[in-house]
């Protein structure tokens, strides 16, 4: 089965027996269709003999002759096909070029005169100088039929007086055109050129010996017909070893296009097929045409139902239409433009239909603006949609603002969402989720922050209970005589070393306080140059002691700022403090106090004593000291709390550390 | 005999002050807890406490406001919380003084002197009509005698300190500035004399104040300038 599915032998026999199969049955029916037109014939002469041809014949003249009848009687002269022509001595003659309708190989081969009795004129599809001498010639031809005084002379037997009577007419007989006299001739060699008759003399020369074999010819080819089509049906499209549809190029090119090629193709050669039926043109060239045009018209055919075939196998008969593929590239591109436009966003989809929405009914209003309520309708349509659009506008900046808020970290956010519809309504709950977090993170951070304050300080509490008793004791001891000398060395350790703790927690309270910003300010108003004095005189015999000399650098017009007057003087003290612990002696610090007018900076500069191999930020932080090592003085905490006390009321802390260069600076905003 | 009663739950604490204040020749009673505390001041005669205020059943200020509702003897609170909230409470209570732990053996004695000269002596010292005296709280200037105390007892100054804490004695309340204070004490303007000021002040300061870091009399507004604090018993 498989085999036979895509045998391409039996496929080539099949298209070659195609041709031949509709050839045969073409000339079948046409033989058939000739025998049941004009009877048995063989012979050009028997053809004349056939009722057929004298049906003809009559018709021919009797519709000429009405034709005739119409013209003298004025009737629709002007539509009429006769044309006068220069007539001869005697008599008006009107020429008719195509003489008759009814029949063309009748007419064409017939010559006719008819004349009218009355004023003599001749109506006639002959051109001749003597229409007289014709009309008495026209007996002498081979065969002739005359109409003159109401008798019919012929030498055509079927279309004589008595058998004329039998012939079928559907409108009227001679006998009422009394005053029309008729003579016509038949050439029936003109016939025998006309390639149309040659064909059916042909058709009849086929069938001479064997005139039956049509009734067996027929029901055969058309059953072998059928089983070739159904095999081809069943068989195109397969290839051996291959699943399924094998489709060329040409079974992807558009179907319309091809149906046109084919058609036109088959339509040009069927058109040089008739023109040469008509053509009297003979013999072996013109079969040699109509064999090649049958053939070109096959292929075609064949090709376009192949390919039919195939497409409808594959399920790709319809997509395989241009309209098909125009239409579905229209569709892509559209849905490529609208889902580039909405980008699958729902929001997109509604702009896109209100906006539609907008568009259509701008249209239908201005398309009514003949009328002045329109006008009115479309203005206060667009007033309305202005209205709208600001509403929107305005709720837009709502929102935004509420954003702007959460970003600059206000705690108490909120949306109205009851007022919002929408989108924006659910923007606005997104927000208020985001701002209730929000602040509720903020508090968390406060909360967690405020614990571990109080933390630190209920824990700096248990911690100076055991303390106080061991700073007392220390001191106690330091009264009480001692044997052993080392003793007191010790006792001056432990005093130092409880001392430092004591300050440690001390320094620790304040850093959590103050990091946490758990400090309530008091904002005033400050001299920084009398606040620097005073604490220059509060450092005074510090900086002595440690051969520090205070090289003081201030502008002669007051520096005033706001701040609280203890916590800036805790953030300078620090800095200050620092100084006598870990600048170098017999060197100068520098405070210099400089007043940009935005910015007022107060920079204090000192040398190191120990090697600054650390970074200013490190430096900043909690517990960390210059020299990285424990054994000085000081929590570690200084610059921590200087920074975060320098921050709490507004101010930037910075340091820096070049060589042994240290440098802080305080800047503050005026 | 003046008796001091020490209450703290923290026995070694109360034994180290005990030590030193025997040193000083007070005697000293001893209590563990408010209740204790309560039953001391009831049964003897005491003449100052120093409370603690964390103490189990009942606290420092929960006893202090028992003491206040019969006796006006002088209370020194003790405390390891150093927050300015927790010291200006216990003031309110009724406290007159304020150590937070862990504190400076010599400051505890001082500030004890201090408050049982007040409470004791106090009146001692009246003023006698036509002589210049200044004061505020426990600080007395006698301009004619040039003689400064502190709760009675003399300190002693050099001249320029004298001027400077009569200029401020004498407009006590307000705040001068170092330039201010300079011109009105030298009765000159000042050219970069500031710092000589300051340095005077905090020697002022660590002779009459018990704690020159936490100064009851003259007070640094840091930024602004310094004043005698007006204090009327």
């Amino acid at each position: 089965m498989e085999k036979l599915k895509s045998s391409s032998l039996l496929r080539a026999i099949c298209y070659v027996a195609i041709p031949l199969l509709v050839l045969i049955l073409i000339v079948s029916i046409a033989h058939v269709s000739l025998v049941s037109k004009y009877g048995e014939v063989s012979e050009r002469k028997d053809y004349l003999q056939t009722e057929n041809f004298a049906h003809l014949y009559y018709n021919t003249i009797l519709s000429n002759v009405l034709n005739v009848n119409s013209y003298r009687n004025n009737a629709n002269r002007r539509y009429s096909p006769y044309r006068e022509i220069q007539n001869d001595d005697n008599h008006q003659a009107i020429y008719y070029e195509d003489n008759s309708r009814y029949n063309s190989v009748t007419s064409k081969c017939m010559d006719y005169i008819i004349l009218d009795k009355e004023n003599g004129t001749i109506y006639t599809n002959m051109k001749s100088n003597d229409y007289q001498k014709e009309m008495q010639s026209m007996k002498d031809k081979k065969t002739y039929w005359n109409y003159t005084q109401g008798q019919i002379q012929t030498n055509m037997e079927s279309i004589n007086q008595d058998n004329i009577k039998f012939l079928y007419s559907s409108s009227s007989s001679l006998e009422e055109f009394e005053e029309i006299e008729v003579y016509s001739s038949f050439n029936t060699k003109l016939m025998a050129t006309s390639a149309s008759f040659s064909m059916q003399q042909k058709i009849y020369d086929i069938f001479k010996d064997n005139r039956n074999a049509t009734a067996y010819l027929i029901p055969m080819t058309v059953i072998a017909l059928a089983v070739i089509f159904l095999y081809l049906c069943f068989s195109i499209g397969h290839q051996k070893g291959k699943e399924g549809i094998e489709l060329s190029s040409i079974d992807r090119f558009p179907y319309e296009i091809l149906v046109t090629i084919s058609f036109t193709i088959i339509g040009i050669l069927c058109s040089i097929m008739l023109a040469s039926f008509e053509s009297s043109a003979m013999g072996n060239l013109i079969y040699s045409i109509w064999l090649l045009c049958y053939l070109g018209s096959y292929v075609s055919l064949a090709v376009l139902g192949i390919t039919t075939i195939k497409r409808i196998k594959a399920k790709e008969f319809w997509h395989s239409f241009l309209v098909y593929r125009i239409f579905r590239w229209v569709k892509r591109q559209i849905a490529k433009v609208v889902t580039k436009a909405i980008d699958g966003s729902h929001m997109s989809k509604r702009i896109t239909f209100f906006y539609l929405g907008f568009v259509l009914l701008s249209i239908f209003l201005g398309l009514m603006l003949g009328s002045g309520i329109a006008i009115i309708l479309l203005l206060v349509f667009w007033i309305w949609v202005y209205y709208q659009l600001l509403q929107y506008g305005k709720k837009m900046e709502t929102i935004q603002n509420a954003l702007k808020d959460i970003y600059e970290g206000k705690k108490e956010v909120y949306l109205n969402e009851e007022e919002l519809a929408g989108m924006l309504k659910r923007m606005a709950r997104y927000i208020n989720d985001i701002a209730g977090g929000f602040s509720n993170a903020i508090e968390e951070s406060l909360k967690s922050e405020r614990l571990k304050t109080e933390l630190i300080t209920n824990v700096s509490h248990d911690i100076k209970t055991p303390l106080t008793s061991i700073i007392n004791y220390v001191d106690l001891l330091k009264e009480e005589e001692l044997e052993n000398p080392k003793t007191k060395e010790y006792l001056v350790v432990l005093d130092k070393k409880s001392q430092q703790l004591k300050k440690l927690i001390e320094d620790l309270v304040e850093a959590s306080k103050v990091s946490s910003g758990n400090v309530k300010l008091k904002m005033e108003t400050i001299d920084l140059k009398e606040l620097l004095n005073q604490i220059r005189g509060e450092f005074e015999d510090r900086f002595e002691q440690r051969h520090l000399s205070i090289d003081m650098n201030l502008p002669k017009e007051d520096v005033k700022i706001q701040a609280d007057d203890r916590y800036f003087y805790r953030i300078i003290e620090n800095l200050f403090s620092n100084v006598t612990k870990y600048a170098m002696e017999h060197t100068r610090v520098y405070i210099e106090l400089v007043n940009t007018g935005y910015e007022i900076h107060l920079i204090m500069k000192n040398i190191s004593k120990e090697k600054l191999n650390i970074s200013a930020d490190e430096l900043m932080q909690r517990f960390v000291r210059g020299d990285r090592s424990r054994y000085t003085e000081g929590s570690g905490l200084g610059l921590s709390i200087a920074q975060s006390l320098t921050e709490l009321q507004g101010g930037k802390f910075q340091i820096s550390i070049d060589g042994d260069l240290f440098k802080a600076e305080i800047i503050w905003k005026k | 005999m003046v008796q001091i009663l020490v209450v703290d739950d923290d026995k070694e604490i109360v034994n180290a002050i005990e030590i030193y204040l025997k040193k000083e020749g007070y005697q000293i009673l001893k209590a563990y807890d408010g209740k204790q505390a309560l039953e001391m001041i009831k049964n003897h005669e005491v003449h100052l406490v120093i409370l603690d205020v964390m103490m189990p059943n009942q606290d420092g200020f929960e006893t202090l406001q028992e003491i206040r509702k019969e006796k006006t003897i002088p209370v020194i609170m003790l405390s390891a919380k150093s927050e300015d909230y927790d010291k200006i409470e216990g003031l309110n209570t009724g406290a007159d003084d304020y150590i937070t732990k862990p504190f400076n053996p010599l400051e505890l004695i001082a500030r004890v002197n201090s408050n049982v000269r007040r409470y004791v002596d106090f009146g001692s010292m009246e003023t006698t009509k036509g002589e210049k005296i200044y004061q505020t709280g426990g600080l007395k200037m006698n301009d004619e005698t040039k003689q400064v105390t502190v709760d009675g007892e003399e300190i002693k100054l050099t001249a320029t300190e004298y001027h400077i804490l009569r200029f401020l004695l004498q407009n006590k309340g307000k705040v001068y500035s170092i330039p201010q204070i300079y011109e009105n004490v030298w009765n000159e303007e000042s050219y970069g004399a500031e710092n000589i000021i300051a340095v005077h002040i905090r020697h002022i300061r660590e002779k009459i104040e018990i704690n020159p870091k936490e100064p009851i009399y003259l007070k640094v507004i840091w930024g602004i300038g310094y004043k005698i604090e007006d204090i009327s018993h």
